[in-house]
């Protein structure tokens, strides 16, 4: 009797142990927490960016999920929060990420986010003078050029704008000599459109391009009619857009309003997006955009369909915070992350260190190269609107 | 911690911002200049630590001065006109500024990189705080004894004769005037010291954001900063800082976990809040209540 007593206690024991064990095992779950705007006038960004993520992870997890530095597996989860493009908020998001046991962000939306938190991040790791936030955070659509080179901390996977302007504007001369004439139009206030149109205008100059002038108007701005009469009076071959696809759409439809048809359009990055095309399909025909996403490949367009199922779009901002979450789980392999809450701080150095080792990447369109600055070198094409869809115009051979 | 620390940074300016409107209401005018003020203050401050290398506390003495003197500069021919004609010709002026800091370009070569002021793309790498070691706490000390030095110096003079003649002014412009107030002087130095306030808030502001532009300070700042001393009452500086914690500290970033539902509730509750406090948060009959039960309390220890 004490026998058989003896060996019930040891099998209720077994089983509690293997029980507790398969739960704990069943409940561990790495968080990646994403970060943007889902408010205002881009919002549309954040919500692609968290169906990115989401849609990720979902991938990630089917296959059979992370595995940490102890052994076990993991899956990951998602979290996303508003930043509403506001700098304060940012940073307050960031703080509020960094204090929990996350070793790593995704994010921001907007420029002028990054701007700020990638400002309030230690400068030059190791430095103990600087007393900035020790807190990797990779970012999928802050679009304004150098803006990884604020802080050691920082990242991102995000296209290089002025490769990709010079390339297509060398592309256009070689193409189409006889257009000689250009005016651009840009979204004065936002930091991504306005850097960028001075990179789309220096590169037009550099090809001898000459630019006759240059509307300016507000993200928030709903009627262009004196920046496209004086667009009309100016009579360009070429007009080149810096503005995302609300302000662009505005625009476009104004000019067909007013009759203003350029023989080319080109359009700025992030207006590659399916938002251009539900607002302003019809005036938008022929637009030529860089870009660092389109579904041309069987992954991208396998990427594109798990996004969608998630509620948002893929464009090249969502399809960078996707390839992030695959680069995020191949670090946290390679450099054996815990992610256990006494080694948070641990992990944010090996992540750190994991992130910026990384030569190349995996991207959907192919190889993605890593500089030392930790900005990405992404492959890229020009698309253009056809038909109420986005096509494939020209891939360059970089 | 940080977070927290973080958050009651914010609260901390945002007071201070709240306060720069407080004395003006007190008068009984209506200024949407104060993110103009604001704004000053901040990219004074930031062009002397960063440009020109000057310690913070310096620099922030001299964005108040700055800020006070185009307060002053501004409140004469703004403050001949009255109620909307004022909030009209301040919110004019704020954007003003707003544009000419939208053209400022004033850039330095440091090393390889050009620092300062550039236009519309901003003013980056504002990181006093971070290279000079303060650590999140050694700010929030910092920016909460500017809140506490502010607040004191308007606790005092609310109780002072001045006090006593600005809030006569905001009560009855005519009835003041027959008394033999200058109006106008009054109303001047209101706006000055309004100015100096939000002087001294832009420039820490500058040093926390780290990076600045003149997005940052249009009407919905301008806004937030009448809205706070309003939301608050104006029985005394208390109701500003309550207000300032209710929306930065709750409906902010209390109320992030509710994503996109935040907004929405965002200003139906500054709305219900409004219903519900009409006089603001902290009006005269709450803070006599607050004394009736602070002196019961002493009286019940007392025996």
């Amino acid at each position: 009797m004490r026998i058989v007593s003896i060996a019930a206690a040891a099998l209720l024991a077994g089983m509690t142990t293997s029980l507790s064990g398969g739960a704990l095992a069943q409940e561990r779950t790495v968080k990646i927490t994403g970060f943007g705007a889902k408010s205002g006038v881009v919002r549309v960004f954040g919500v692609n960016s968290e169906a990115a993520m989401k849609a990720a992870a979902e991938q990630i997890n089917k296959a059979g999920g992370v595995t940490l530095g102890d052994g076990a597996k993991a899956k990951l989860s998602v979290e996303f929060l508003d930043d509403r493009c506001n700098a304060e908020e940012g940073i307050s998001v960031i703080r509020r990420i960094a204090s929990t046991d996350a070793f790593v962000a995704i994010g921001p939306t907007c420029s002028n986010v990054a701007e700020s938190l990638f400002g309030i991040l230690q400068k030059k790791v190791g430095d103990a003078s600087d007393s900035g936030l020790q807190f990797p955070v990779f970012a999928d659509v802050a679009a304004k050029g150098g803006l990884a080179a604020i802080s050691e901390w920082a990242f991102r996977n995000v296209p290089s704008e002025l490769e990709m302007y010079k390339s297509l504007f060398a592309w256009l001369k070689r193409e189409h000599p006889n257009l000689k004439t250009i005016y651009g139009g840009v979204e004065k206030d936002f930091a991504h459109s306005n850097a960028t149109y001075g990179v789309m205008k220096k590169q037009a100059e550099e090809n001898g391009f000459q630019v006759l002038g240059t509307g300016e108007w507000l993200l928030n701005d709903t009627t262009f009619s004196t920046q496209v009469r004086e667009m009309r009076r100016a009579n360009p071959e070429i007009v080149a857009i810096s503005a995302h696809p609300f302000t662009t759409c505005g625009v476009l439809r104004e000019m067909d309003r007013q009759g203003v048809k350029p023989k080319l359009l080109i359009g700025l990055t992030s207006s590659s997006s399916i938002e251009t095309l539900q607002g302003c399909a019809k005036q938008a025909e022929g637009i030529i955009i860089p870009t660092s996403f389109a579904p041309v490949t069987p992954e991208a367009k396998a990427a594109a369909d798990n996004v969608s199922k998630q509620g948002g779009s893929m464009d090249l901002h969502s399809a960078a915070a996707y390839e992030i979450m695959f680069i995020l789980k191949d670090v946290i392999e390679s450099q054996k992350i815990m992610a256990k809450p006494d080694t948070v701080q641990a992990d944010r150095n090996k992540m750190r260190q994991g992130l910026a080792a990384l030569k190349e990447t995996k991207g959907l369109l192919g190889t993605v190269g890593r500089t030392n600055d930790r900005e990405a070198i992404k492959p890229y094409l020009y698309v253009h609107a056809k038909d109420g869809s986005w096509q494939v115009l020209h891939k360059p051979s970089s | 911690m940080d977070f927290y620390f973080g958050l009651a940074q914010v609260i901390g300016v945002h007071t201070l911002l709240g306060l720069s409107a407080y004395c003006v209401l007190l008068t009984g005018q209506v200024s949407l200049a104060q993110a103009a003020f604001f704004a000053i203050g901040a990219y004074v401050a930031a062009i002397l630590t960063v440009i020109f290398k000057w310690h913070l506390f310096a620099a922030l003495g001299v964005s108040a001065v700055v800020s006070g003197l185009t307060a002053c500069a501004v409140g004469f021919p703004a403050l001949r006109v009255k109620g909307l004609m004022l909030v009209v010709a301040t919110l004019a002026f704020g954007e003003a500024v707003r544009l000419f800091f939208f053209n400022f370009t004033y850039q330095i070569q440091a090393g390889e990189l050009k620092i300062g002021p550039h236009g519309a793309e901003g003013f980056r790498q504002i990181r006093y705080f971070p290279e000079h070691g303060w650590s999140t706490f050694d700010v929030l000390v910092f920016i909460w004894l500017m809140v506490a030095i502010v607040m004191a110096c308007l606790w005092w003079l609310d109780r002072s004769r001045a006090g006593a003649v600005m809030r006569a002014v905001g009560e009855d412009e005519v009835a003041a005037h027959s008394s033999g107030i200058n109006v106008t002087a009054v109303k001047v130095s209101a706006m000055t010291i309004g100015g100096v306030i939000a002087g001294i808030g832009g420039g820490i502001f500058a040093h926390y954001t780290t990076h600045i532009e003149h997005v940052q300070f249009g009407v919905i700042l301008a806004t937030f900063a009448i809205a706070y001393p309003i939301l608050g009452g104006l029985s005394n500086v208390f109701g500003t800082l309550l207000a300032v914690i209710f929306i930065q500290g709750f409906l902010i970033e209390g109320l992030r976990f509710l994503g996109d539902w935040r907004n929405l509730l965002f200003g139906a509750l500054i709305v219900l809040a409004m219903n519900l406090r009409p006089r603001g948060f902290l009006d005269a009959g709450g803070v006599a209540s607050l004394k009736r039960m602070l002196f019961a309390g002493k009286e019940s220890s007392g025996a």
